[in-house]
Formats: C-alpha cells, structure tokens, sequence
C-alpha cells in the first residue's frame, strides 16, 4: 500500500505531503526525502517512475519540469501498479495544479485526487470485551457461516472484506476481548481510520466498554469511532440509544447472528469511512 | 545454534509479516504469530523473552531501537534458554541492525551460519545516549553547575525548561544514570539527591595510534595518511581546522552540533563495530568484514556512510580504509563539583551526610588517590 505522497519544488521545498501510516520518524523521512530530490536534480529520469528499498519500504520517485513526486510504498507491492498510481498522480497534477503550485497557491482538490489515486487499503478495527460477538460480527461481514462452537480470538485476526470502498480494500482487525490481550490493543489499533467498538448491550459490559472509548481516544484521534450495540436479540439488551448514551458515541444496532443485519453493517462501515475522510479534511 | 530462526514485523494494516525464515521450510500460522507477540508484550521489560507457544521453546528479541520487530528462534528440546541468552541476544541484536543498515543484500542463513552476534552497548555508547536524548543533555549541563542537586528541584527545573508537567524526570535521567554519569539515591528516608559523579567530553581525536601502527605495518601509505590527517585538523591558513577544545557558549555552534553526529554514529551499533576496527590500523573490506563478522556489502555501504562523515578515508593503495578522525565519547573525573560541594555545605545547601556521600561515590567511582 501506498504509505505516503510527497510533492517536492525545485528547491527541495515540499509542496504537498500526506501520510496515509504515520511511522516514528517523519522527520528523518522528509530529510532524507529532500536529500533525494536533490540527487535527483543531477541525473535524467526521462519521465520514468523509479524506486530504491529502504528496509521494508520501496521509495518511488518520479520527476516533471520542476517538480518531484515521490510516494512511500510497501517492498512487497507490485511495482508496476505504483507506476501506474505515479503515472496519474503526475498526470493530474501537470494538469491542474502544477501553475497553481508555482505561483505559491494553495492546492485546492488535490488532496482528494491524492486519496482517489493512492488509498489502495482501510484499517477498521473491531474491539470489544471478551464474548460480546466481535469474531460473529467479521464472519457476518464477510458473509461466512458461523462457527457452531465458541473459539477465542489469540491476540488478533485479520481478513479483508470481499467489498471495496473508492477501489479500496477495507482490512479488518478483529482483537482478542479477553483481558490478558488489553496490552495489546493500543498497539493494534494504530492507523486505524475506522474504530468498531462491540458491545452486547448489557448495562455492564456497555459501562466497561466507555474505558474503550477513551482508549481509541487517545491513541488514533483521528479515527472514526462508532458503537455497535450487539444481541438486540436478548430481552437484556439496551437499546442502541441508551448504549450511545453511554459510550457518547454514534452506535448502531446489531443481532451479529442474524444474516439480514450485514448489508446495513456495511453500508455503516462505509459511511464511518467516508465520514472519517471527511472530518479529518475539516480539521 | 537454535532449530530454526524467523523475523517477524508487526505491519499497522497486514498484520503480521514474516520477513525471513530459516530453515525456508519452516512454517508458522498466525496463532503462532499472535502468542510470540503477545508473550513478548508482557515482558517488555527485556530485550529477550522466553515462551513455550504450542509446545514450541521460543527465544523472542525485539529492541526500542526497531519497534514491532522481533527476531525469534525455535530452540530445540535440548537447549537451555538460560545458557544461550547472550547468545540469542547477539545475534538479534545483529540481525536487526543489520537489516535496517542494508535490506537487500541481507541473508538470514548468512548471519546464523557465521555465528555473528552483536554485544551489549559498550560504555563508550552507553555515554553517547546522553548526547541523543535532549533532556539528558540538558540535565546534564544542569548537574555541571549543580554538582549535587535534589531529585525534586531537578524535576521542577527540567519541567520550566521545557514546559511540559508531564516530564518524568527518571526517564530523562535514564541515560545518566544507565552510564554512571549520575547516582541517585535516598538521604534520610525523605530526600532524594541526584549526584554527578562523572563528565562526558565527545570530540574526534586525531588517529594516532592508528599512524603510529601504520608506520610499521603498511609504511607506503603513512605520508598519505598523516597528509589527510593534518588537512583535517591543522590545515594551512586561512582554514581552520577541527578543536573540540576551544570554549563555545553558542548552543548552535558547529562544535555541539559535531558532538551530536559523533555521538550518534558511536551509538549505531554496525556503524561503531566498523569503525572500531579501524582503530588499530587500515585495513582492506575483506580485513574488516572478517573482524567484524559483517558481510563485505554492509561494510562497504557503512564505509561510505563514514567517508561522508569525515570519519573514514579511503587510500587507493591496496584498497585500504583507514581512519581519518577517531571519535571519541569519554567519562572523566568532574574535579570543579568538589569546590561545589564546599560552598553548597558552607551555605547550608546541602547536609554535611550529602556532601560525605558525594565525596564516598567519587572515590568509588574513580578509586583512592595514591
């Protein structure tokens, strides 16, 4: 997947960048990004995408008039897809922006090009204590039988949705519930843009879960929280209201067990997706 | 040697990935996978954790300094987790480092036939640490004036500084303490002092050792060596060459800023196991790729990486590196706290019990006068 996208100017300035995996050292990232750009200047592409592999990452740069691209991929995607996604980047940005960039105005629009071409994979985590039907709610998603005996998740599961969003595959990370595993989850959730916090609507397990909430939270702030209040099904269930309530957070009702319940669980995803983009640009 | 080694990296959206494996036979699931991980989770204490995961003895290194990385080994029933625990952490610590330096050319299978591993931090590094984390830099400079300081005074001092209330003062005290620089203890069950019993001077020394050897070894090359030598630190006018010595008070000054690069090259660990090598004399990539057990390619890559660092230099002779500058981090004994310490003790800033004890960590730091 594509991990980052950065535009550079002829003076090494940075014109456009944006990190789709926010990684530890950003800054060391945009040096050496600028170091390149400039190496670049001394030898002739001829309007070539190349790469270089930098530990598990491959760097793909591509030069037009003034201007470098680069973006930040994964060594085990196929390169040749990258160029592509280079080639129209480029494309586009000759287009319609690259006067605009040299008379020092802002980019308006690019950024959705930028997403339209390089958002190849969404991280929605599902968490949730232990028992509440997280594992029932990614076979449903995915439109798998369900499993007749109950099986604990190990640390995390994870599956890709059949469906797409914007021609993005949307992976889900399913998180082991039980407590022993909560040392995990903050690790687990990181770059996530869709956070699924499952409940059984239990007046309990939905107090515990608020702990949840905080969690996600704190550690990806960016990312678009919603409630699913599970087992409506059971004569002890909140309603999703009362289970939103609690957690303060918009939630939606759920029998993980009832097959007719998934095309409106993905039709929630996909807005939570779409939601998410949209408030992260606001912001 | 272990049954069978694997790393594994812990990607934000595919999960868990198995960068390489040996013996390429072996196979692992994502159940496997996730207990490793979690295991090593719960004792992250250590470099190195031990697990039985589905009757599996597994070693798993893993290491700040590469985050989500783990190095893991199968060990076979007869081995002893306990008996090879450098071991293993050697040469996960090798791996790693290895990895990151040079991805490409890097092979697994290599690496564990050769046995390779990678030691502890020595004390050298240990000290640059202090010079790579900020806060440490800054408290260290503190306890130059200080001396002998309360643990809470420090801890509000270093909160104005960098106006965050939620500095933990440990933490950025943990690279002082970790070299010996500073010792923090308890005085009458309430007060906790914080004494600098060493100081730290980072500079490049000119390699003399290193030409005196190569007068002897390899006397073709010595007038080219003392040439690159002399150019660098005493230059002809109006060049001025390199003196760590000359006093700076600007924070910014191109001597501070050196300090820092030094320091972090001595804190890699490839990096420094190269260019200690180098300290005795030149040598060829072969010479120094079976002295340090790091295949020629890493070497040859950390070489250049040096060369632009003025810190190795290549004689056309015989293909030989050699170097050019010899960085340095030494400890040494902070003889100005003792008048400090006098004056602290004279306007009743300290207990005459503090200054006793500074006085005892001082000389058991660096041993009674003869």
């Amino acid at each position: 997947m594509i991990r980052g996208v950065f535009v550079l100017g002829e003076q090494g300035n940075m014109i456009y960048s944006k990190e789709y995996a926010k990684g530890d050292s950003k800054a060391d990232l945009v040096e050496f990004l600028i170091n390149l750009s400039d190496f670049l200047k001394t030898i002739d592409l001829e309007d070539k995408t190349e790469y270089m592999n930098a530990v598990i990452s491959r760097i793909f740069y591509s030069k037009k008039d003034s201007f470098t691209f680069m973006f930040v991929a994964d060594k085990a995607d196929d390169a040749s897809q990258i160029e592509e996604k280079m080639g129209e980047l480029v494309e586009s940005f000759m287009r319609d922006y690259a006067n605009l960039a040299l008379a020092n105005q802002s980019l308006d629009g690019f950024d959705e090009k930028v997403d339209e071409i390089a958002v190849t994979m969404v991280k929605v985590a599902i968490l949730g204590f232990a028992g509440v039907g997280k594992t029932t709610t990614l076979h449903l998603l995915r439109g798998e039988t369900l499993p007749l005996v109950h099986d604990p998740t190990i640390g995390v599961s994870i599956k890709k949705l059949p469906e797409e969003i914007s021609n993005a595959n949307i992976v889900l990370w399913d998180l082991a519930g039980q407590s022993r595993f909560s040392i995990l989850w903050a690790k687990m959730i990181a770059n996530a843009q869709v956070v699924i916090i499952v409940t059984d609507s239990t007046l309990e397990n939905v107090l515990r879960s608020k702990k949840l909430v905080s969690l996600v939270k704190d550690e990806v702030p960016d990312a678009k929280v919603i409630g699913i209040a599970n087992k409506q099904d059971l004569p002890t269930a909140l309603t999703p209201e009362r289970v939103g309530q609690i957690l303060s957070i918009p939630t939606y009702e759920l029998v993980a067990i009832d097959i007719s319940y998934r095309d409106r669980l993905i039709q929630i995803i996909r807005r939570a997706i779409l939601e998410g983009k949209a408030e992260a640009k606001a912001a | 040697m272990p049954k069978a080694t694997f790393i594994v990296h812990l990607d934000d959206f595919h999960g868990f990935l198995v960068r390489d494996r040996y013996p390429s036979s072996l196979t692992l699931n994502e159940k496997i996978l996730n207990l490793i991980f979690y295991e090593q989770q719960k004792d992250k204490k250590e470099e190195l954790s031990y697990s039985n995961v589905e009757g599996m003895k597994i070693a798993a290194y893993s290491s700040s300094l590469y985050p989500r990385w783990m190095v893991c080994s199968i060990l076979s029933a007869e081995e002893d987790f306990d008996l090879l625990r450098v071991e293993l952490a050697g040469s996960g610590r090798l791996i790693l480092a290895i990895l990151a330096v040079d991805p490409d050319s890097f092979s697994l299978e290599e690496i564990l036939k050769t046995g390779s591993v990678l030691k502890e931090l020595s004390e050298e590094q240990r000290l640059a640490d202090v010079f790579l984390t900020p806060s440490s830099a800054l408290l260290l400079e503190r306890m130059q004036k200080e001396g002998i300081e309360k643990a809470a005074k420090l801890s509000i001092w270093l909160r104005e500084q960098i106006q965050n209330n939620d500095v933990d003062l440990r933490e950025a005290m943990a690279p002082l303490m970790d070299s010996g620089v500073v010792k923090v203890e308890l005085l009458s069950k309430t007060s906790e002092m914080v004494f600098l019993v060493k100081d730290v001077f980072g500079y490049r020394e000119p390699p003399v050792d290193s030409i005196l050897r190569t007068k002897e070894a390899i006397p073709s090359i010595t007038e080219k060596y003392r040439e690159f030598v002399t150019d660098f630190f005493s230059p002809p006018p109006p060049n001025k060459g390199y003196n760590p010595t000359v006093p700076v008070d600007d924070a910014n000054s191109p001597i501070f800023e050196d300090r820092e690069k030094i320091s972090r090259i001595i804190a890699e660990r490839i990096q420094y196991r190269v260019l200690t090598s180098l300290r005795d004399q030149p040598l060829s990539i072969v010479d120094i790729s079976q002295k340090t057990s790091l295949p020629e390619s890493i070497v040859k890559k950390v070489l250049f990486a040096l060369e632009a660092e003025k810190i190795a230099v290549r004689f056309d002779e015989g293909d030989l590196w050699g170097l050019l500058t010899n960085p340095r981090i030494e400890s040494f004994l902070p003889e100005y706290v003792l008048e400090i310490i006098a004056k602290k003790l004279k306007e009743k800033e300290i207990s005459p019990e503090a200054a006793r004890r500074h006085l005892e960590l001082l000389i058991q730091t660096w041993g009674v006068a003869k």
